[in-house]
């Protein structure tokens, strides 16, 4: 493996600088929300900005009183839960297929639905799902989400299968063994890291999505992700509160984001790198 | 297969489709209900839109049928001009911030030092979180009264600035706000890229005494070019969709100053209900998305 054109550092020093000053950049906003969180009321706002205080979890607290963060957590949880499940019930036994049969236009198909804006759908779904009565229901949210987290779960599992080695699902099958069995009894137990790279990931894009949410979640099936959206609506006078609600959000994907950074980028980069 | 620049490899599989050609169609079922639900959630309404956006449609009254109409209004609206132009602007200046600055960031991470792992766990911080957090976290450091934004400037002994809420800033300031978030992707793949780079090249450089910056012109960037082409891809999808963090902070303002088209198509569809023109917005987007996205491919297959 290259070491690429510039590992022929003759000082790191100055390598090290530049290395802090990207990260300062990167870290300033998100420790600058964090700090903020902590914060009493009347210091958030302060003018000039107030560096040094005294931490206090009032605006947590006040973000508890105030609204009902549980249960937007709960729909949150249940939303990509939800979706994460039923788009490993799809997309994984799919990907399998693509893998063993080694046809790519489906793959390719589910693709193409994830590059699409997602206004393109929204509509249709909106009537539909109005016609059937269950805009603002939990089920709408989590079979739209899903629109997601399939392809996502497919596209990450494919490595994965295509990684097996061939001589076992041959001689599976040379001894009778239907592809359902292969499947489920051999190929599954192998992929079991993947599974876990593609839940992780599916929960976090789930959790993290905005559009279908906003449009289609009613009172009871609100997520983090709207209820904080309409937060800011709402005036956003209190800035403690919005951000110590941004910063409890924020925390289950980078927590998860975390397990998995080795295969981060491949999964988020997968089906557009040529092979 | 091998011509296929957006979709998987075959190359690696090919010896394996000819041996399992033999027993195939045997576990296609397995595919069964994915099709069945993207055809349901993503082929069929994409269709409906199509549909919808051949018709005068408003909600609540009855759909008519009017041929094109909608698509003609559309090359005499204004507010649909300056979106594309919105559009693009926020497209190629992100672009061009985040392919230039994710090659630095890469050619540093690139450099084995102590510190990696920690450096990664920051990168990948912006675009792992929820862009409703992006939102909140810039409006509240980018307040034009109260925000440390301004406090900075005033350090710095500038005058501050509306950020957000000047019409002819607001659409560099979301630039900005998406190269903070995505700037670290690009990077990480282009470290991908790096590190597959065969090393002779390099060493053949500095033999005929290159220096540091000839061996990244010439030598570098020219290998890494189908790695950023593969980031220039998967932003420009994300870019030319771009909603989540306008709608969050701006919701197109002020005026129609960061009204891109995916924020047109959404406010003409879900806040004026004008289903029949709104469809026909998101299609000529989706188009444009198809277009550019197919070109770049094309590129990166020409390399």
């Amino acid at each position: 493996m290259s070491l690429g054109p510039f590992t022929r550092e003759r000082s790191p020093l100055g390598v090290y600088l530049q290395y802090a000053v990207v990260c300062l950049f990167i870290l300033a906003p998100i420790l600058w929300m964090v700090e903020a969180s902590f914060k009493a009321p009347t210091a958030v706002t302060a003018y000039p900005p107030h560096l040094l205080f005294s931490p206090t979890l009032e605006n947590y607290a006040t973000l508890f009183e105030t609204t009902p963060f549980g249960q937007y957590a709960l729909n949150s949880l249940i939303v990509a839960g939800g979706s994460t499940v039923l788009g490993l019930l799809l997309g994984v036994p799919a990907a399998f297929a693509v893998s063993y049969q080694a046809i790519t236009w489906p793959a390719t198909l589910t693709l193409a639905a994830r590059m699409a804006p997602g206004t393109l759908f929204l509509l249709p779904w909106y009537i539909f799902f109005t016609a059937l009565g269950l805009v603002g229901s939990h089920t709408v949210l989590v079979i739209t989400h899903t629109v997601i987290t399939m392809p996502l779960i497919l596209w990450v599992m494919l490595p994965y299968f295509d990684g097996l080695p061939r001589d076992i699902l041959e001689a599976a099958r040379i001894d009778g063994c239907s592809p359902f069995h292969m499947f489920w009894r051999i190929a599954l137990p192998l992929v079991k890291p993947g599974i876990v790279v593609a839940t992780i990931l599916a929960f976090v894009f789930s959790w993290n999505y905005f559009l279908f949410a906003l449009v289609l979640s009613g009172f009871d099936s609100k997520t983090l992700i709207v209820a904080a959206f309409n937060f800011v609506g709402e005036g956003a006078t209190n800035w403690g509160a919005l951000m110590a609600a941004a910063v409890l959000i924020a925390l289950p994907p980078l927590a998860l984001s975390l397990l998995v950074q080795r295969w981060l980028v491949s999964g988020l980069t997968a089906g557009a790198v040529k092979g | 297969m091998g011509t296929m620049a957006f979709g998987r490899s075959g190359a690696s599989t090919a010896g394996w489709t000819r041996r399992r050609a033999r027993f195939a169609g045997t576990a296609h079922w397995l595919l069964v209900p994915a099709l069945a639900f993207t055809l349901a959630l993503v082929v069929f309404p994409f269709g409906y839109t199509f549909w919808l956006s051949l018709n005068d449609y408003q909600f609540g009254h009855a759909a008519r049928f009017n041929f094109g109409e909608n698509y003609a209004a559309l090359l005499h609206d204004a507010v649909f001009w300056q979106g594309l132009g919105t559009t693009f602007f926020l497209y190629f200046l992100s672009l061009a911030l985040q392919l230039v600055l994710g090659t630095y960031v890469g050619l540093l991470l690139n450099r084995r030092l102590h510190g990696q792992t920690v450096a990664r766990t920051i990168l990948m911080s912006p675009f792992m979180m929820p862009s409703v957090v992006i939102g909140m976290m810039w409006l509240v450091i980018l307040d034009p009264s109260l925000g440390a934004a301004n406090y900075i400037l005033s350090l710095l002994g500038l005058p501050p600035s509306q950020w957000l809420a000047s019409p002819g800033l607001v659409v560099p300031v979301i630039a900005l706000i998406d190269t903070w978030q995505w700037t670290p992707f690009v990077a990480l793949i282009v470290v991908g890229g790096l590190q597959a780079l065969p090393i002779e090249p390099f060493e053949a450089a500095f033999i005929d005494g290159a220096t540091r910056w000839q061996a990244f012109r010439y030598v570098t960037l020219p290998m890494l070019r189908p790695t950023l082409l593969t980031a220039a891809i998967l932003r420009s999808v994300d870019l030319l969709r771009f909603f989540d963090i306008i709608y969050i902070t701006t919701q197109g303002g002020p005026g129609n100053a960061s009204t891109t088209l995916n924020i047109y198509a959404y406010r003409r569809g879900f806040e004026f209900f004008d289903i029949g023109y709104a469809s026909a917005i998101m299609i000529a987007l989706m188009a444009l998305v198809a277009i550019v996205v197919l070109a770049l491919m094309r590129l990166r297959r020409s390399l």
